[in-house]
């Protein structure tokens, strides 16, 4: 049964009723106050600095890779080529995510998934091959280590590769993610460390970066990973705060480095950038009201070095279509648009083929193509913060911000971000989201063009998809004998050992140890057994 | 919550008083990867179970895994997510085929056009995204000859 869609019935997808026009009045007298400022500063949400993408553009980064460490290596060449500004590895999450070598049951069942999603990095060697002539002194280089319990290892082979190759660490700049919104909520893997384990690991590194790696992002919560598991933008921004505080409380509590630095490190944030353009780029404008705020009235942070977020952004990947996958240029356009229209720092614009596979090479160059014709060709990129003085977007601005706080105060009342991930409480509510998406299409409520109308295609090109290649599980396997062979094996066994010593201590950094352990040769696989071992296994709030 | 909203203005295709009519029939749910996309999976499960299935949902699993749970829990119907690569899903469906002839197989996930194929010349139906619920539930209705109680 259809349903008229009703003029006078739109709403955001936030669940804010839209007017058909706005007027001055409209946007809240508090905000009211606000829409003269300049960018840059307080309250921050007219863009991080007043030339904008004149002086800075935003970072062209893209998810990348698969197959064998050389093919990862190749594929980020291919792009930096391209005109990617920076790069991202990816890891294999069958390996990765689990923290298991390819010799594991769980990963000799599913060999053929192997490298599919990412490279297959085990030891410092691989990580090593992956790294072969990037950019890493001087380009934003992503380690990967998404999943909370992967990224230590992720971190310490990179750090421990780019020493190697003589970089000084206190000057390369770059992230691993380490997501709680990943790793708890959106991409629930077999085995994973709890979130009270997983929340020393994440505050041990932000504890390491502050001390160490001044220019690294230590973690980067991403609000994208919630957003595309369900949660609509006021509860991916109040989740992402209530997610930051718990990082923060806690290194406030171990008080070994300047909050400051804490909170440098965990402005560095990302979102998903929706098709709704608007109101994603409100999001962003929002976002950076939020993190001023929260530091300056929890921390007493004001600094506006710290206070100003920044933002990197991924197009919604749910939203592409695998019928008639061309239109997902022009979708990966828009995305992209209500992104750099809320005054990003960085953006990754997701494949065409993105509902088919990972990306292939073409749509790989499509998604930077993109982001070219955006810097270079429409002028969006010269004055800041365009949409500032809108009084609908104002007005959006302010109301998602004040549905957000509401969001973020809720999940207080559940006992904080990681008591919500334990009892299920957030996967309740993305999924009812979901569901609700989900019906609006079945109902017609909502199209989706080239899946629930405009069915018709003519187009003579066909996407095949991108299935990687073929060697990867043996060759990981070959080199994970290899290395267990030729490595000095009491070193490993020694830092082993400490690492499990340090993991069984309460309060000694796990990350010395984890660079020893990694610059020994210690696989991946044993750093997840001795996880696996301290800290246990995370129970599952949700059936799935 | 949302969908009760929905049945009671009735607008839910498939909803709980027709499927209360209808017998019970059994779905086991597998994820052939161990990459946790379960967007897909969970959704369907839900509407599967909305439109009066038991679902049986095993999370990540492997073919002998899959074999074993379509066995031990007695399924009319499996279906399976997969995420690229389709052998998992080929081990579990030539298991299948051996021990259990007459358990029919569908499959959804990211899976690209000539996997798509492959499958289908297996007698499995592929349900790629953006394919609609209510077409789920009827191929369900259909493979596991679903009858008025």
């Amino acid at each position: 049964m259809k349903k008229e869609r009703k003029y006078d019935d739109m709403t955001s997808a936030a669940g804010i009723k839209l007017k058909p026009f706005y007027t001055q009045t409209d946007i809240p007298q508090k905000h009211r106050n606000f829409v003269d400022s300049a960018p840059g500063q307080a309250p921050y949400h007219r863009g991080s600095h007043e030339t904008g993408y004149r002086t800075k553009p935003w970072r062209i980064f893209q998810l990348s890779g698969y197959g064998k460490p050389e093919d990862e290596n190749e594929r980020i060449k291919f792009l930096l080529k391209n005109g990617e500004t920076g790069f991202i590895m990816e890891h294999d999450r069958n390996t990765a995510d689990h923290c298991y070598n390819v010799d594991h049951p769980e990963v000799l069942a599913r060999r053929e998934d192997v490298g599919l999603t990412g490279a297959v990095m085990q030891s410092v060697r691989d990580t090593a091959i992956c790294l072969d002539g990037l950019p890493i002194g001087t380009s934003f280089g992503h380690a990967g280590g998404a999943v909370v319990q992967h990224a230590p290892f992720a971190l310490a082979a990179y750090w421990t590769v780019a020493n190697r190759l003589g970089y000084d660490l206190r000057k390369i700049a770059g992230t691993g993610q380490s997501d709680f919104n990943l790793t708890y909520l959106g991409c629930i893997t077999k085995q994973q460390i709890p979130t009270k384990a997983g929340l020393r690991l994440n505050a041990d590194i932000i504890e390491f970066c502050g001390k160490e790696m001044p220019r690294w992002v230590p973690v980067s919560i991403a609000g994208y990973n919630g957003a595309d598991s369900g949660l609509t933008p006021d509860q991916e921004l109040g989740s992402l705060f209530a997610n930051a505080v718990e990082y923060l409380d806690e290194i406030k509590k171990r008080n070994s480095i300047p909050l400051e630095l804490a909170a440098k490190g965990c402005g560095g944030v990302s979102f998903r950038a929706s098709i709704r353009i608007f109101e994603e780029a409100a999001k962003m404008r929002a976002a950076r009201l939020m993190w001023g705020e929260l530091l300056s009235k929890r921390y007493d942070i004001t600094e506006p070095k710290i206070a100003n977020l920044r933002i990197h952004c991924v197009t919604a990947g749910s939203k592409m279509t695998y019928q008639q996958p061309l239109n997902n240029i022009v979708r990966g356009t828009l995305m992209a648009l209500s992104a750099v229209l809320g005054g990003v720092q960085s953006l990754g614009v997701s494949g065409y083929d993105e509902a088919l596979s990972i990306p292939s090479e073409h749509a790989h160059q499509m998604s930077v193509r993109i982001q070219q014709i955006l810097q270079e060709e429409t002028q969006l990129t010269a004055v800041t913060d365009p949409l500032g003085g809108s009084f609908y977007v104002e007005t959006l601005t302010a109301e998602l911000v004040e549905k957000s706080w509401e969001f973020y105060e809720e999940i207080q009342e559940q006992g904080g971000y990681l008591a919500c991930l334990d009892s299920g409480w957030l996967h309740t509510k993305a999924a009812e989201n979901q569901h609700r998406e989900f019906m609006a299409l079945e109902q017609g409520d909502q199209k989706l063009v080239g899946v629930t109308s405009a069915m018709e295609d003519i187009s003579p090109f066909e996407v095949e998809g991108f299935m990687g290649t073929d060697d990867a599980f043996d060759v990981a396997l070959n080199r994970l004998n290899t290395v267990k062979k030729e490595r000095h094996e009491s070193s490993a066994t020694r830092c082993l050992k400490e690492l499990e010593k340090v993991c069984l201590s309460e309060n000694v950094n796990i990350m010395p140890a984890m660079m020893d352990a990694v610059a020994a040769e210690v696989t991946l696989g044993e750093i997840g057994d001795v996880f696996r071992e301290a800290f246990g296994d995370w129970d599952v709030p949700i059936q799935l | 919550m949302f969908l009760e909203k929905l049945l009671a203005i009735g607008m839910f295709p498939y909803n709980s008083e027709a499927s209360n009519t209808m017998e019970q029939k059994r779905i086991l749910m597998a994820k052939t990867g161990l990459d946790g996309h379960w967007r897909g999976p969970t959704i369907v499960a839900r509407a599967l179970r909305d439109a009066g299935y038991e679902v049986i949902m095993i999370g990540m699993a492997t073919g002998e895994e899959i074999l074993r749970a379509c066995v031990d829990e007695d399924v009319d119907l499996v279906g399976l997510n997969i995420g690229g690569h389709i052998n998992v899903a080929l081990r579990a469906i030539e298991a299948i085929k051996k021990e259990r002839q007459s358990v029919p197989i569908f499959a959804g996930g990211t899976i690209t056009p000539a996997s798509a194929r492959e499958l289908n010349a297996l007698g499995v139906e592929v349900y790629p995204p953006g394919s609609s619920l209510t077409d789920i539930v009827e191929a369900a209705d259909r493979l596991t000859q679903r009858k008025q109680a």
